[in-house]
């Protein structure tokens, strides 16, 4: 047997109550529970009135996503000892996904992560009428989007979220794993529309790579990869206006050049526009030289190699 | 006798960043650390060239581990996104065979040397976060940092995704903790260490990256911070050159020096102040090298 001090993350509106606070409830159980089980216990054993949302138990319904001492995870798929061993604390503290406003204690409302995964059109939309029996896909053709096609929709990965944290409209995660999901499927006829649909405000060039939909993934989609191929398919369908492009774009030109990053060019390159406005700080950094006065490209040893790869390394995306 | 290291500061730390490079060479001898330059080596793409072109990523990143193995060389690095892509190439094609035979055939192509799969690739704190490292810069730096309150920023590339780098818990990272308090400074302990500078977007979606940089220099801020210490060219220059724009955006008042890795470490080891370049950055450091006594 184990004991843990779970201090949960309560909130009841409906109930009068304005303000979340958090509870302690300690537990006995058996070394092997967990965190879902912990929770359902407290709910039946102490206090009836905790809400919680869960379903298969069994980490494929995407339900009961929560944070456990500040790490998201599924609750089903987590043991309260391993938990408690890897952040050495006795007392767990549980709290609702980030990233969403609460509803009622760990239940938070999902409406904008579905609105979103909605925009993406997270289906096939192949072209042309039905054939009379189904279409056949090579196994190679699907391998390319097996791994995207094991999300759940749990959400974990928007929670943690760092672009989404800073701009709530960003698509996020889950909902373009679900659009590389479709773009890369060869019976899809709207690539290059959903190229298109998946640039622009708070789309794929959103993302800032901090890779915490990655570490997070329960089931090892690794959604930053999905829209890094958005990317690429982007490039392949000539979808390169956005500035999230353009930023790419100029880095591939500086390989071109020289094969270093040619740090004169990107600020211009990426937002000719907008570029403008940064012009005082540009100064600044020209003033501590932190920008090059000469528009010299850096140029490394045996570069004809560099070139030759550019022409001529396919891409498979 | 000195560790030979192939040596990759990356684009931002060779141009943008100098004062990192310059501090990095002039640091190295007295961590007995040979550096080896690679006049071969690319950029690694920043995480850009992967998502405009995933095989040409791929296939020049191993063109950089390829010719560290004919220097016979480990690659050490000093900056988070050329770690990850570095170690991201390596990582795919040492696990899959026929994806190396695949690079190598282009490299072979290009007139350039196929990649066997036996180099690694560490960053700098990484080296020095082992208990041999510590105990190097406690026997070091007996001049130390003065009790100097650092808060340590980790960004994030150099953590995640920890099935890539692996180093330590990327929830729970306590390898610039370690330094800092080797090196006789004070942990300015804060939630925001492990989150994003914005960078990768900061000229493609500027006010999302600044409120992402905020959560950071706030929280480090808060925690009674004197000085932020990274490991990143990349985060450095979201947290000190625009800082004072993240200030404007979001009406609050940082005041933050922030420090290369490599800086907090030469301060402590009493490396000359001119050689560490502080005159580039945006964020004056005077009161830090007061504290200190440089």
């Amino acid at each position: 047997m184990a004991s843990t001090t779970f201090r949960v993350f309560r909130y009841q509106p409906d109930s009068g109550e304005s303000e979340s606070y958090h509870q302690d409830f300690r537990l006995d159980h058996e070394e092997k529970t967990t965190i879902l089980d912990a929770l359902l216990r407290i709910q039946n054993e102490q206090d009836g009135t905790l809400a919680v949302r869960y379903s298969c138990r069994s980490a494929i319904c995407g339900s009961c996503a929560c944070k456990v001492n500040g790490k998201t995870v599924l609750a089903c798929m987590t043991q309260v000892e391993e938990a408690k061993a890897e952040s050495g604390a006795d007392t767990l503290q549980v709290d609702p996904i980030g990233n969403f406003a609460p509803i009622k204690d760990l239940v938070v409302d999902m409406t904008p992560f579905w609105e979103k995964f909605k925009a993406v059109k997270p289906f096939l939309i192949p072209d042309g009428p039905a054939p009379d029996k189904e279409r056949l896909v090579p196994k190679a053709a699907m391998e390319k989007v097996a791994k995207e096609s094991a999300c759940i929709l749990c959400a974990a990965c928007y929670s943690e979220c760092n672009s989404l944290a800073a701009d709530p409209e960003f698509v996020g995660p889950a909902a373009f794993a679900w659009g590389y999901r479709f773009a890369a499927d060869e019976r899809d006829a709207q690539r290059k529309n959903r190229a298109k649909l998946y640039s622009g405000d708070h789309g794929i060039w959103d993302c800032t790579r901090c890779m915490f939909c990655n570490e997070r993934c329960p089931k090892g989609v690794d959604p930053r990869d999905a829209i890094e191929k958005l990317g690429a398919i982007a490039f392949q369908e000539k979808v390169t206006k956005d500035k999230g492009a353009r930023h790419a774009k100029a880095f591939l030109i500086s390989m071109r050049q020289g094969g270093k990053l040619n740090e004169q060019l990107v600020g211009g390159y990426t937002d000719p526009v907008g570029g403008v406005f940064n012009a005082p700080l540009a100064l600044r950094m020209l003033q501590k030289g932190k920008l090059p006065k000469s528009p010299l490209t850096h140029k490394v040893k045996d570069r004809d190699q560099v070139t030759k790869l550019i022409k001529n390394v396919k891409e498979t995306i | 006798m000195a560790r030979q290291f192939a040596y990759y500061p990356g684009c931002v730390a060779e141009f943008s960043s100098k004062e990192l490079n310059a501090t990095t060479k002039a640091l190295a001898p007295l961590l007995d650390i040979e550096l080896l330059p690679m006049p071969q080596a690319t950029c690694c793409g920043a995480g850009d060239i992967a998502e405009a072109k995933p095989n040409l990523y791929l296939t020049l990143n191993v063109r950089i581990l390829s010719e560290a193995e004919e220097m016979g060389a480990d690659i050490l690095t000093i900056c988070n996104v050329c770690t990850l892509n570095l170690r991201r190439a390596n990582k795919m094609v040492k696990e899959d065979p026929r994806l190396l035979e695949q690079v190598n055939a282009d490299l072979v192509n290009a007139g350039a040397r196929p990649y066997q799969g036996t180099i690694d690739v560490t960053h700098l704190l990484w080296y020095l976060a082992t208990e041999e490292g510590l105990s190097l810069l406690e026997e070091r730096g007996p001049k130390g940092l003065n009790g100097l309150r650092v808060a340590p920023y980790y960004g994030c590339q150099l953590l995640r995704p920890s099935s890539v780098m692996g180093f330590e818990d990327p929830d729970r990272p306590q390898s610039l903790e370690r330094l800092i308090t080797a090196l006789g400074g004070e942990v300015a302990d804060y939630d925001g260490k492990t989150r994003c500078c914005g960078f990768p977007i900061i000229l493609a979606r500027e006010e999302v990256a600044l409120k992402e940089s905020h959560v950071a220099l706030s929280g480090a801020r808060d925690a009674g911070a004197q000085a932020m210490v990274t490991p990143c060219p990349l985060c450095h220059l979201a947290m000190d050159a625009y800082q004072r724009k993240t200030e404007q955006l979001m009406g609050e008042e940082y005041a933050m020096p922030v420090l290369h890795l490599p800086q907090l470490i030469g301060l402590a080891l009493g490396l000359p102040t001119q050689s560490m370049e502080f005159k580039r950055h945006f964020t004056p450091v005077d009161d830090v090298l007061q504290t200190v006594g440089a």
